[in-house]
């Protein structure tokens, strides 16, 4: 009998159909692998069994019983555990604090039992105790870790729950060989106990170590799960991609034609800093050069390391031939490097300002202005606008009147006063509408062939196949291979984000 | 009538009917509150308490829990400064004016050093700025005489200058233009309502976020340093804590007159309502009798009701 039984689950979010149909089928005893590209509906299926997002439709069984996981409190009853990707830990409690903070131990129903917690946590810091590393104590505060040692204390409190169902989200993203090695032999041995696992990876050595069973996610729906034993990768990505994969990006798509013989914009050389390393590239003069890979590679730490809002620890980055490094962002703009990104809320809308005031700031760095005149900067400040196709009713209008997709276009807007050298866009389409994504990548292109080097990453494949020159695919913080040409396609892409880092 | 009820919901409306209704009250309390002369006076106690909360104003707008609870302090300290400078002679108006401007620069600097490089709350480095000062003042004054003022500050701060006004207020509408232009149409101005909006939007946007706001407490020590220079002009002569009460009163002018709190949301015009207001609540406050602590419990109270008041107003428009 299975553990957890997904029969056709279903949920939207508004227009957008995250998940179409989600049939899943846990067995006791099994690591089950789920696979499927960024946005397949990998992480609403998680979190429907997690308890954070209610299904639409469809039933959950458990032991063959059906149920309702009306939220994360009622996952935890039932038998479900899970470990976060996004940290959930509090960093100013200690490490045994932190195992047992689903289920603190109390004495006389009001006291924290330290004694109790102490041994509860020593079992779990123990399974680990020989590749945990240099200052990793019980009592050392979850802040003064380092990020594999922090990966492992959320892998400790996701066992600490004891669920006979347990999933595992990403859980090996930060740890090293020895670290992957021993939670690997941990879980073999909740396998031998009957618990149900499910395991999220994006490297594929990885998953044909651990796995049993494999099912992957295309666009929303479960197209099929097989023995991992009787399949090779070759065929996971395949079914993964879908049929027109082996396809190269179609010609009604090929991206403006760049001129190398025009030199390079910018030159990137061995680049190391948080979040990547040993990053090299050379963007000419009119080429859009893409970024691929899965979700937080190292694409968007680069890209902010470049324009001066990230850190670099060693490397080089050229504009033509001048040395460029930008401590802040300030730096970078002066010397016409443009940053787009896709978290226009954090990085990009002033709120509650007029539109005018949002199209401006770069204008009045690039030309040292003191005294802001309404009516030149509103010749200005029109063109910019008009070419992004901008719909608003007046430039004095708050910014947060207008729709995601303007507002975004605002923002994208605010570069093109002052055209730069260099345009860094960093998943720049995250969450806006169809047309404004179409209207943005013509005037990435007409930028392009007036002889901008740009930089792309998106985080839908598509917008890279059908734009970019040449695709860089990062994989664990490095690239790890360049697609140009025909082998441009969606299967050499997914291939390339799955290998082994 | 649609379009009236929005129209009186702005604060500066709402303040400038309030200033009506307070004046009226005050005439049927006490015959001649509402005479020219008496209006007058108010205008000038209004103007230093609006020169301080000019320097409010950019703090608050520039956001992150902006606050400057040291203005107090630096007025006390530049009443003595200019007393002691000019010592009841003309030819020292001038050294005395740029003693001041330079003291409050200082301790702006201070502040602004303090919150940016330190990363200490504004609420908190500003309130231990003003124990400093506090101490400082007890410093001097067993040292040093207080000082007097000059005749020709004097009169500027309390004789008619022209068209029958005096100088000071004067001085406060030009200082209102000058907030004004900077607000609305300088990069500087943006740049504040930028950093208060969103300050990694504009730090993105290569807005020079710590530079801005270290200016911004120094923009609001050297206006509290010309109020206190004004102030030791009203009163002639400098005495112990004389600028006190414009921590409190400051922050409320500004709240009255809209500026959120939160910052990147409001403007100086408000603020001089909300000045004008404070003080002719004062005004009849002590016309019934109620003396200086009870005055600042209803100051206290007043600035509650007021964040109570516009908490609720942004609750229900989202």
């Amino acid at each position: 009998m299975s553990k957890l039984k997904l029969n056709g689950v279903s949920k939207a979010y508004g227009a957008t159909l995250a998940l179409r149909r989600g049939d899943l089928e846990i067995a006791a005893g099994e690591v089950h692998v789920l696979m499927g590209s960024n946005g397949s509906g990998k992480s609403t299926l998680c979190k429907i069994i997690a308890g954070s997002v209610r299904p639409d439709g469809g039933e959950i069984l458990i032991d063959g019983r059906p149920v309702t996981i009306s939220g994360p409190q009622s996952a935890r009853e039932q038998g479900i555990g899970i470990f976060y990707q996004e940290l959930s830990l509090a960093g100013n409690r200690s490490v045994e604090e932190n195992i047992c903070l689903a289920m603190l131990p109390v004495k006389a129903g009001l006291f924290i039992d330290r004694s109790a917690l102490k041994a509860r946590a020593a079992r779990y810091i123990d399974l680990f105790s020989e590749v945990s590393g240099d200052g990793f104590t019980a009592e050392t505060l979850v802040g003064n870790l380092r990020a594999d040692q922090r990966q492992l204390v959320e892998i400790m409190k996701a066992l600490a729950s004891e669920a006979p169902i347990l999933i595992f989200d990403e859980p090996t993203s930060a740890l090293d060989r020895a670290q992957v090695e021993r939670f690997f032999g941990i879980l073999r041995g909740l396998k031998r106990d009957g618990r149900g696992i499910i395991f999220i990876s994006h490297r594929m050595d990885e998953i044909t170590a651990i796995g049993d069973r494999v099912t992957i996610i295309r666009d929303g729906e479960t197209i099929k799960t097989l023995n991992l034993s009787e399949t090779d990768p070759a065929t996971v990505i395949r079914l993964m991609v879908g049929g027109a994969g082996d396809m190269p990006a179609s010609q009604s798509s090929a991206p403006a034609v760049a001129n190398f013989s025009t030199g390079a914009a910018m030159t990137v050389d061995r680049l190391s800093g948080v979040g990547f390393r040993n990053v090299s590239f050379e963007v000419a003069k009119g080429e859009i050069l893409g970024l691929g890979g899965l979700h937080g590679q190292g694409q968007s730490a680069v890209l902010r390391a470049i324009f001066g809002a990230g850190s670099i620890t060693s490397g080089e980055i050229r504009i033509g031939s001048d040395r460029f490094d930008a401590k802040k962002p300030r730096d970078a703009i002066r010397r016409g490097c443009a940053y787009v990104s896709g978290d226009r809320g954090r990085d990009g809308v002033i709120a509650g300002r007029p539109i005018i005031e949002n199209v401006t700031p770069i204008h009045y760095l690039r030309d040292r202005l003191m005294i802001a005149r309404p009516s030149s900067l509103r010749q200005k400040a029109m063109p910019a606008l008009e070419a992004m196709h901008t719909k608003f009713a007046s430039l004095m209008h708050p910014i947060n009147s207008l729709s995601g997709g303007n507002q975004q276009k605002v923002i994208i807007a605010r570069w093109l006063i002052d055209r730069p050298d260099v345009l860094l866009l960093d998943d720049p389409t995250k969450g806006i509408d169809l047309s404004a994504k179409a209207d943005l990548f013509a005037l990435i292109r007409q930028l392009a062939a007036d002889g901008l080097g740009i930089l792309l990453y998106s985080s839908e494949d598509a917008e890279l196949l059908g734009n970019a020159n040449r695709i860089l695919v990062f994989n664990g913080g490095s690239v790890t291979r360049e697609l140009t040409g025909e082998d441009r396609t969606r299967y050499n892409l997914y291939q390339a984000a799955y290998e082994a880092a | 009538m649609n379009a009236v009820i929005p129209f009186l919901k702005k604060p500066l409306v709402i303040a400038l009917l309030l200033i009506v209704a307070l004046l009226y009250l005050g005439e049927s309390l006490s015959p001649g509150f509402a005479s020219a002369d008496q209006i007058l006076r108010l205008l000038i106690v209004a103007s230093l308490l609006g020169i301080v909360a000019a320097g409010q104003n950019v703090v608050i707008l520039g956001g992150r829990e902006g606050i400057d609870l040291s203005v107090g302090g630096v007025v006390s300290l530049s009443a003595i400064i200019a007393g002691n400078v000019m010592n009841g002679a003309d030819g020292g108006i001038l050294p005395a004016i740029l003693a001041c401007l330079a003291a409050g620069a200082f301790f702006g600097l201070l502040n602004g050093l303090g919150v940016t490089l330190l990363r200490i709350p504004p609420l908190v480095m500003t309130l231990g700025m003003l124990g400093v000062l506090q101490g400082l003042l007890v410093v001097i004054r067993n040292g040093i005489p207080s000082g007097r003022a000059a005749p020709g500050l004097s009169a500027f701060v309390t004789q008619p200058l022209v068209f029958g006004i005096p100088g000071i207020i004067w001085l406060w509408i030009a200082i209102g233009l000058f907030m004004a232009f900077m607000l609305n149409r300088t990069v500087f101005g943006h740049r504040i309502y930028a950093i208060g909006s969103n300050e990694h939007a504009a730090y993105m946007a290569g807005v020079p976020v710590r530079r801005m706001r270290i200016g911004l407490f120094m923009i609001s020590g050297m206006f509290a340093a010309i109020a206190g220079l004004c102030l030791l002009g009203y009163s002639g002569s400098s005495f112990a804590n004389v600028g006190e009460q414009y921590m409190l009163s400051s922050i409320i002018a500004v709240v009255f007159g809209g500026t959120s709190l939160a910052g990147g949301k409001g403007g100086y015009t408000g603020t001089m309502a909300g000045a004008v207001l404070l003080v002719i609540l004062q005004g009849i406050l002590t016309t019934v009798n109620i003396d200086e602590s009870g005055r600042q419990m209803v100051f206290g109270a007043t600035l509650l009701l007021l964040m109570l008041f516009y908490g609720r107003g942004r609750a229900m428009r989202a």
